[in-house]
């Protein structure tokens, strides 16, 4: 075998070198899903067979969707599905990049908001405009899925970011959970701190959670509907009167919470009002399985802190649409991805998803068993905004404005809180 | 390297000996070598390449893009993430005061503490092995598990520190913790510390036991106290490994990413947000030219404080 030399060796690898600086030059970018942001049409026929990966980040739903999954796979001989989960954070960062491939989430969910566009701008979604699924939904709970005239997600869920109530310690401190204004909400809480209980268990530690007061608080206060769209764009500021307002409201709420709050996580929150310690749990209707399962026997209600005056809201409550579930552009296996989307969205499957994991659904004539949908099933009829918080397409101008509140409640004042959000706002402009 | 010239001459005396090996050959043999050597190398070039030098080098290219991490079309920025950065982003400035402050707070409370434990339990008596073992356990925990200890014991509500201050009539000492923006750091950081301190004082019990006890002995028959020996014998001898120690503590505290996601969420909030949660945020609201932009950054930062620590402490002697 001939011998080569060091300065031969070091050419070699000099070569592999610059190959690999060349590859790493070779620009970002590269080519967006198949899908365009427009979504090309999801196969309405093809083979249902194979392994369809599912992604999304319901954790507390996968034996749910376990049983829903042997259901489907019973109905189709040859196929599985196998759920990729992550948690809600996780899922918001890192979803987009895991999923362009194609070779994770054939099906998939993605949030409201700034992650569905996100995805559509990536092209990463099919359109199920015409899908059979599509025809399963209430049409007006469609709106979060659309894109120009393209359906490219179903959102699957509807849920209400609003406190959840123990009727039992409003019935036995004498508070109404319907208060028609800020005076009657401040009231409601008076009677339940007098009767011994924490009125509101707030999670001001966790940011995602914490943050759902901020839909109810927003929604009666903004002059406009798409308010936070317009702080994001500089039409509104934080420092506008009734933002100020709002923050104002926030700073009264501080006697009514749990002490402490801003550094509660969610799981204490839930304990807190699982355990009959407090009489409100501000998150949202989500949370009823989880403090079912920490043990709460007593009836829940939905309680909208209205912050209007005088009686003139404009609206009695707050729900999102969100859980959107989408057929993936650049999965080999659209088919039985977009027959499993299907198989959820036909009423019975979509009633067994939510009597289950107690969680409404966009699906129509889905008949609710769960003895806490069907209390809170009156909701779905009420004149609720859609929740404001996922207007906002930069997370950091939604965590400022949103930190602007859990500041006023720790002691800042709102003019300070409002100054500091708005120069994070303007930062990103 | 200078060869001296009566050595060169000794060496070809040597050479022209019968039976000596051909001076041709031995010359060739350092830099010729049969080239199936060079295959083995290969993959460790390979991977090296692949998942550090070129993710390394696009970082680099990134940087100067506005690209969003999905779309095909991008712009070249020049400098402007980098000016950005500094100028226009008081998120990525209160991130850089709060890592800076935490790596300031985390290097000398750990350091101190390991030192003093270490020197607590030099002697390896079976009280002072069982010790170490304790203390080095946190250790051995994953960072997510300790993130959930600890945010255990500093929940306002359940949490053990408030249940033990209440329970010892200490109320008026029970607080917020996490909840605290201007404590919250603070109490990271002695997590941080209460993480890691076990591991440090094993690197400065392995430098304190290769001290020789005769120079204890020697001091101690001159009369000179504990301090004084601590002065002048075991501080110089364990210098190297505080090097090590405070190198090491550095580029961890710099990297506590996941402790801080585990215990503050994510995203943290403002309070808790250092460089490495904030270039993880910044990549998740699809900022990847900036992102790449901050990590530059973050990386020159790791390797500045690194290098004026070592020029500043003067812990290694020189040539070590």
């Amino acid at each position: 075998m001939s011998q080569i030399s060091r300065r031969q060796a070091l050419s070699v690898l000099g070569a592999i070198g610059f190959g690999a600086t060349a590859a790493a030059c070779a620009g970002p970018g590269g080519s967006t899903a198949p899908g365009g942001s427009a979504g090309a049409v999801a196969p309405s026929a093809g083979n249902i067979t194979g392994k369809v990966s599912f992604a999304h980040w319901r954790g507390e739903d996968k034996v749910v969707f376990d049983e829903l999954i042997k259901r489907f796979a019973a109905l189709h001989q040859g196929v599985e599905v196998a759920q990729d989960i992550s948690t809600s954070n996780d899922y918001n960062a890192q979803a987009l990049q895991k999923l362009r491939g194609g070779s994770i989430g054939d099906a998939f969910a993605t949030f409201r908001g700034s992650q569905f566009n996100n995805f559509t701008q990536a092209g990463i979604y099919t359109d199920l405009k015409d899908s059979k699924a599509a025809s399963n939904y209430q049409p007006g709970l469609l709106a979060a899925g659309k894109s120009g005239s393209s359906q490219l997600g179903l959102p699957y869920q509807v849920v209400f970011p609003m406190p959840m109530a123990n009727v039992d310690l409003f019935d036995k401190a004498g508070a109404d959970t319907a208060p028609k204004d800020w005076r009657a909400f401040l009231a409601m809480c008076e009677k339940l701190a007098a009767s011994g209980v924490i009125p509101i268990s707030w999670p001001g530690g966790d940011v995602g959670n914490g943050g759902q007061l901020f839909n109810c608080m927003i929604a009666n206060n903004a002059p406009v509907d798409d308010m936070c769209a317009q702080i994001e764009q500089g039409k509104l500021k934080c420092t506008d009167d009734w933002f100020l307002k709002m923050l104002g409201q926030y700073k009264d709420l501080v006697p009514y919470l749990q002490p402490n709050a801003t550094g509660t996580a969610v799981e204490p929150a839930q304990n807190l009002f699982s355990q009959g310690k407090a009489a409100m749990l501000a998150t949202g209707s989500y949370h009823i399985a989880a403090v079912r399962g920490l043990g709460a026997k007593f009836p829940i209600e939905l309680v909208f802190p209205n912050t209007s005056t005088g009686g003139n809201a404009k609206y009695e409550g707050v729900y999102n649409a969100t859980f959107i579930l989408g057929v993936n552009a650049a999965s080999k296996n659209q088919a039985a991805a977009a027959a499993w989307i299907d198989f959820l969205s036909e009423p019975e499957n979509a009633a067994y998803y939510a009597n289950q994991t107690a969680q409404h659904v966009s699906v129509d004539k889905v008949d609710y068993t769960n003895p806490d949908l069907k209390r809170l099933s009156p909701w779905l009829g009420k004149k609720t905004a859609l929740a404001a918080r996922f207007q906002f397409q930069n997370l950091d101008v939604r965590n400022a404005v949103e930190a602007s509140a859990t500041a006023v409640i720790s002691g800042t004042s709102p003019e300070q809180a409002a100054e500091a959000a708005q120069k994070i706002v303007d930062e990103r402009l | 390297m200078s060869i001296h010239p009566g050595t060169a001459a000794k060496t070809s005396a040597l050479d022209s000996r019968p039976g000596a090996p051909d001076p041709k050959a031995r010359r060739r043999s350092p830099t010729r070598v049969n080239p199936a050597l060079y295959l083995f190398p290969l993959p460790a070039v390979a991977i090296t390449a692949f998942f550090l030098v070129m993710p390394t080098l696009q970082a680099f290219q990134y940087a100067v893009t506005d690209w969003n991490g999905f779309s095909a079309a991008f712009n070249y920025v020049g400098m402007d993430n980098f000016i950005r950065a500094f100028t226009k982003d008081s998120l990525f400035t209160n991130a850089l005061t709060n890592n800076l402050k935490f790596v300031l707070l985390v290097v000398v409370a750990q350091t101190v503490f390991s030192l003093l434990l270490a020197l607590l339990l030099t002697k390896n008596s079976r009280g002072s092995i069982l010790l170490r073992a304790l203390f080095f356990f946190p250790t051995i925990l994953s960072s997510v598990s300790v993130a959930f200890i600890w945010k255990f014991i500093y929940d306002p509500n359940f949490g053990l520190a408030n249940s033990v201050l209440g329970a010892v009539g200490l109320e008026s000492l029970q607080g917020s913790y996490l909840g605290n923006n201007v404590q919250a750091l603070y109490w990271v950081a002695m997590t941080q510390v209460w993480f890691h301190a076990g591991q440090m004082m094993v690197v400065f019990i392995a430098g304190l036991q290769a001290i020789p006890r005769e120079l204890y002995e020697a001091a101690e028959m001159d009369g000179a106290g504990k301090w004084q020996q601590f002065k002048s014998i075991t501080w110089p001898f364990v210098a190297p490994a505080t090097s090590i120690v405070v190198a090491y503590t550095t580029v961890q505290s710099f990297k506590a990413f996941d402790l801080i996601l585990g215990i503050a969420g994510n995203p943290p909030k403002a309070s808790l947000d250092i460089l490495s949660t904030r270039i993880y945020s910044t990549f998740a609201n699809s900022e990847f030219g900036y992102a790449a932009a901050q990590s530059i950054i973050f990386m020159a930062m790791i390797a500045l404080v690194t290098w004026l620590q070592r020029r500043l402490l003067r812990l290694t002697p020189k040539g070590e």
